[in-house]
C-alpha cells in the first residue's frame, strides 16, 4: 500500500476496524505492571467495588486503542508522531471478554505554521464493545508529512 | 486512607522514582505501539529521535503506576472519569529516571452520587535532570469520608 500524505486526509473522514478481544489474563498481566488497584486484580475487591467485577486498567485500554490504530492506520501514513490527545474519556468500564471495535473521524487537518513540510490532523476516535456501547473517547493528535 | 475531603485544593504531592530500561520499552511497544523507533534499535537510529524511545503510552502508564504506589493506593479511589489533556513534551529515553509533581486543581461532588468526589489533577512527569517529558490534566474519582458525607450535605 502506498503511504497517504497530509494532503490524501479530509475533514469527515471516517475509519472503522476491529475487532480486539480482550482477556482476563491480558487485564491483570497489565494491571500488575502498571495499575495494581483492587478492582483491576482481585476478583472478590472488584466483585464488591462499584464496578462489579474485574475491569481493564483504562491506560490498558489506551493500549489496546494505540495497538490498534498502529495495525490498521499509523503504518500506512507518512506519520510524524504525536504532541498528545485531548478529552480522553472512560465512558465505561472494559471487562474480561469485551470485543472492542474502532471507529475514528478526522474533525481538523491544517498545515504547520512553523513547518510547512508538516499538517496536524486532530480526529475523534471512540471504541465500542460487542454491544455497540461507547466504552472509550478520545480525540488524537497527529502529525504527517505533507506530500513531497 | 485518604478520602475526597482530603485532597484540597492546592494540595501538591511529589513521589515516583521509576527508571525505565530499553527492555521494558521495546516489551510494551511490541504489545502496544510496535512502531520502528520503540521496537528497532537500527531504526530507531536512522529516526530523526536518534534512539529507541519510548511509546507516549507507556509513558502514560508508568505515570499511573508512580501514581498508583504514590497516593492511590492510600486513598479510597475509585477509578477515573477521563483525561482533559495529555502532553507529550520529550522524548522518554532508555536508562532515564523518572518522577512525578501532582498538584490539585479543582474538585467537585456529582449530584447523583453523594457518597463520591471528583478531584481534577495536573501530573508533570519530570526526568533525573529535572527536563519535563510529559503533563497531563486528569480526574479521579474518590470516596467520601463516611463521617463527612451528612455535614457536608448540611453545608450544601
Amino acid at each position: 500500500m502506498s503511504k497517504l500524505y497530509f494532503e490524501d486526509i479530509k475533514i469527515g473522514d471516517k475509519t472503522e476496524f476491529g475487532s480486539k478481544l480482550v482477556t482476563k489474563e491480558e487485564i491483570l498481566e497489565f494491571a500488575e505492571e502498571f495499575d495494581p488497584q483492587p478492582f483491576h486484580l482481585d476478583e472478590e475487591a472488584a466483585t464488591n467495588s462499584i464496578y462489579g467485577g474485574i475491569i481493564a486498567s483504562g491506560w490498558h485500554t489506551g493500549g489496546m486503542l494505540m495497538r490498534m490504530m498502529v495495525d490498521n492506520m499509523v503504518n500506512h501514513r507518512a506519520g510524524l508522531g504525536s504532541p498528545g490527545f485531548d478529552d480522553l474519556r472512560w465512558i465505561r468500564p472494559v471487562r474480561p471478554g469485551d470485543r472492542l471495535r474502532f471507529e475514528s473521524t478526522v474533525i481538523e487537518a491544517r498545515k504547520s505554521k512553523s513547518r510547512p513540510d508538516m499538517g496536524i490532523i486532530r480526529a475523534q476516535v471512540y471504541l465500542y464493545n460487542q454491544n455497540d456501547e461507547k466504552v472509550f473517547a478520545v480525540k488524537t493528535i497527529g502529525m504527517m508529512k505533507t506530500r513531497p | 486512607m485518604k478520602y475526597w475531603e482530603d485532597f484540597e485544593v492546592g494540595t501538591q504531592l511529589e513521589f515516583g522514582k521509576k527508571t525505565v530500561t530499553e527492555e521494558e520499552i521495546i516489551r510494551y511497544a511490541e504489545k502496544f505501539d510496535p512502531q520502528p523507533f520503540h521496537i528497532d534499535k537500527e531504526a530507531a537510529a536512522e529516526h530523526y529521535y536518534r534512539g529507541i524511545i519510548a511509546s507516549g503510552w507507556h509513558t502514560a502508564a508508568m505515570c499511573m503506576r508512580m501514581m498508583v504506589d504514590g497516593y492511590l493506593l492510600d486513598a479510597a479511589s475509585n477509578g477515573s472519569p477521563g483525561v482533559e489533556e495529555l502532553r507529550w513534551k520529550q522524548p522518554v529515553r532508555p536508562g532515564e529516571t523518572l518522577h512525578v509533581k501532582a498538584e490539585v486543581l479543582d474538585r467537585s461532588l456529582p449530584k447523583s452520587r453523594p457518597e463520591l468526589g471528583f478531584v481534577k489533577f495536573s501530573h508533570k512527569v519530570f526526568n533525573q535532570d529535572g527536563d519535563l517529558k510529559m503533563t497531563m490534566v486528569s480526574s479521579g474519582m474518590f470516596s467520601r469520608r463516611p463521617s463527612d458525607i451528612k455535614t457536608l450535605e448540611a453545608n450544601q
